[in-house]
């Protein structure tokens, strides 16, 4: 591959008292793929999602995102340089409308200054309606246009998720973190989460790392997909290599499993 | 009242009727409370119920711009009520950035109050002679606009100088730090009157020079109304008031709906995940608080203006509290509320406790004794400490219970809030 790769994290751990909660994990994720990390409850995946984004200081490693070391950085600077994310347990701005919620995330992209705010100048104007226009257009995107003047907290369990995405869509990252994405979700909506994961980047040309637990939506859409089991990469390989490593179904369901399935 | 918000122009119609009455009652009574609350009631009624915007301005035009000046001129008392409400519905519009839009709990906000006004008492007396080398002062009245602007930098330098350590904490660490160091300035105030004389310690300053109203006499004489300095002084101050609750209002609403509002909001709904969404926490937290600063900078040099008489006793925790049970009472990120419960709260202060005081008081005063058949009371026998007045704090905790019970989101909710409610009632 003749581009660098957009992330590449160099040997990062972090721990808790005494709990290795990532230990020694490197990465390189390529552009425009998507790659999924997976892994038992409790395998240090969210932990490693905080490192990239800033959230925790990694205790050892480097981590370089789009040519640029961005270990120990602050999370709003980290996000600035076009790392997005969403949250395993929703954390939307309950209060806020949809299309507030998205505009927030704009943030980055708008120049106004405190003075532009008050004086009303023609530059906050311009801003605003570009804001306003982008964030629209994220939420038809992910088909929310009609929920646009709704409080978040009042929307449905699979809107807020979309929410979540099209917030994060509104950064115009070059990485989109997901953190199981397809939590709580029937099978229509993840097939049709599935569906747009594909579009976003096929679309925005956006890479994706993914923590996924339904397997089926991470084997059919991943490239790449890495596993942890307590806090380590026990593996890295395309679906089928990690389908059948006897590593991988070890640390989900055991030794004795592991040996029955060989 | 199901049928009248059904029917707008009969909605109107009642409106503006009962502002008339109430008008007319409180211009013939200048002096009693209860005409006064009828016409604010009617006031506020006009303001938030669903009636045509030209109604609304016109109601609220004449009972700010005529009928509160025309009874003001027979009970002057009036306009001190409308002065201090003025006052403190600016610091609670100030507040509300801080604690309703970015959430963060300050609890020594009169210091940057005591900043605005020691910034124009210094220098608007002769105060500033003792340490300044040029013997000017004190500076001439027109200065004092000048000045408002100079307290709202200083306020805002004052405020990035607290909240620079104090920001970097959150919740009740950051209350009780603010807290401690509103203190601080309230007693630097104190003490600062050695080893070079700045602040005049616990006397405090006086006096203090007002903004030159000749030309305010000069037309008012044209309109055919002859008015001595004293009696023009407290209208001035009234309309000044009025200009400014507009000018910060207006401040108000344009963060509001600009990119820092929103993000203040963020912050205020979610901290980790609005930094994920690219907004760097600590400024943002410093602008907000520095903007509620500057608020509170500029009310503190009219303050100053208009008591004549400045000294640290006016800057205490409590004016800090009762801001914030402003702001609390009115609704969280509402602006009407803010000026509503700034209103509220004064006007409870500094007229409704007093006068069932005084009421009481007379009743006792005449021996009135109170016959239900099975139950006498003699009032005479009342003791004194059952004034109202003496129990203010204790009404305004039990106020504040009931609100939190009944109606935590405030008086006058903030509007996304208002959706949400309806929301969940159908």
């Amino acid at each position: 591959m003749s581009e660098a790769p957009i992330l590449e994290v160099d040997r990062v751990t972090k721990t808790f008292g005494g709990l290795v909660a990532v230990n020694d994990v490197s990465m390189k994720i390529p552009r425009r793929m998507i790659f999924a990390v997976i892994g038992p409850n409790g395998a240090g995946k969210t932990t490693f999602f905080n490192l990239l984004t800033g959230i925790y200081k990694p205790d050892k490693g480097k981590i370089v995102f789009d040519g640029e070391e961005i270990t120990g950085k602050d999370p709003a600077w980290i996000a600035a340089r076009g790392m997005a994310r969403t949250f395993q347990n929703i954390r939307l701005f309950g209060s806020m409308t949809a299309l507030e919620n998205v505009m927030v995330a704009r943030h980055v992209h708008t120049k106004t200054s405190y003075a532009d705010a008050l004086l009303r100048t023609p530059r906050f104007h311009r801003e605003e309606k570009r804001a306003l226009e982008r964030s629209m257009e994220l939420l038809e995107y992910m088909q929310l246009a009609h929920r646009a003047q709704e409080l978040a907290k009042n929307l449905p369990y699979g809107e807020q998720r979309r929410l979540e995405i099209a917030r994060a869509l509104a950064l115009e990252p070059k990485l989109l973190l997901l953190d199981e994405p397809a939590a709580g979700m029937n099978p229509q909506e993840t097939e049709d989460l599935q569906r747009r994961i594909v579009g976003i980047r096929d679309d925005l040309g956006v890479t994706i790392l993914l923590i996924e637990h339904d397997m089926k939506l991470v084997m059919s859409i991943s490239e790449r997909i890495a596993v942890l089991d307590y806090g380590s990469k026990i593996l890295e390989g395309t679906p089928e290599e990690v389908q059948n490593d006897p590593r991988v179904i070890e640390a989900y369901l055991g030794r004795g499993a592991a040996e029955e399935a060989s | 009242m199901k049928k009248l918000r059904e029917n707008p122009a009969l909605l109107s119609l009642v409106i503006a009727v009962a502002a008339i009455v109430a008008s007319l009652w409180l211009l013939a009574n200048p002096r009693s409370t209860i005409p006064f609350l009828l016409t604010l009631g009617s006031l506020l009624a006009a303001l938030l119920q669903p009636i045509p915007k030209w109604l609304k301005v016109l109601i609220g035009g004449a009972i700010l711009l005529l009928v509160i000046p025309a009874a003001g001129f027979k009970n002057s008392f009036l306009f001190e009520l409308g002065i201090q409400t003025g006052i403190y519905a600016a610091m609670a519009l100030g507040l509300n950035v801080v604690v309703g839009l970015a959430g963060l709990l300050d609890l020594g906000y009169a210091a940057f109050f005591a900043v605005g006004a020691y910034t124009w008492a210094i220098f608007g007396s002769p105060q500033a002679n003792e340490f300044m080398p040029w013997k000017i002062f004190p500076l001439p009245g027109e200065y004092f606009y000048l000045f408002m602007l100079v307290a709202v930098v200083v306020a805002a330098i004052t405020g990035v100088v607290i909240g620079s350590p104090a920001l970097r904490l959150k919740g009740d660490y950051l209350a009780i730090v603010t807290l401690g160091l509103g203190e601080v300035v309230r007693v630097l105030a104190n003490n600062l009157d050695q080893p070079i004389n700045f602040t005049n310690g616990p006397q405090g300053i006086t006096p203090i020079q007002r903004p030159p109203i000749d030309w305010f006499i000069g037309l008012l004489d044209k309109f055919g109304l002859q008015m001595s300095k004293a009696e023009a002084y407290p209208l001035y101050f009234y309309l000044l008031v009025l200009v400014i609750i507009g000018i910060v209002t207006l401040v108000n609403i344009r963060l509001d709906r600009s990119r820092f509002g929103r993000a203040w909001i963020a912050i205020r709904e979610d901290e980790t995940a609005a930094r994920a969404m690219g907004i760097p926490l600590f400024p943002t937290k410093l602008i907000a608080f520095a903007t509620g600063a500057s608020f509170s900078g500029a009310m503190g040099a009219l303050f100053a203006a208009k008591q004549l008489y400045v000294s640290p006793e006016s800057f205490t925790l409590i004016q800090s509290i009762m801001i914030l049970v402003m702001v609390i009472l009115g609704g969280m990120g509402s602006i009407p509320g803010a000026i509503l419960g700034a209103a509220t709260v004064t006007i409870l202060n500094v007229d409704l406790l007093k006068s069932a005081s005084d009421y009481l008081n007379d009743l006792r005063n005449a021996g009135y004794t109170l016959n239900l058949g099975f139950f006498k009371y003699n009032f005479a026998n009342l003791p004194n400490q059952l004034e109202p007045a003496k129990y203010e704090r204790m009404v305004f905790g039990l106020i504040m219970i009931l609100m939190m019970i009944y109606r935590p989101e405030g008086i006058i909710p903030e509007r996304r809030h208002v959706l949400e409610m309806k929301k969940e009632e159908s």
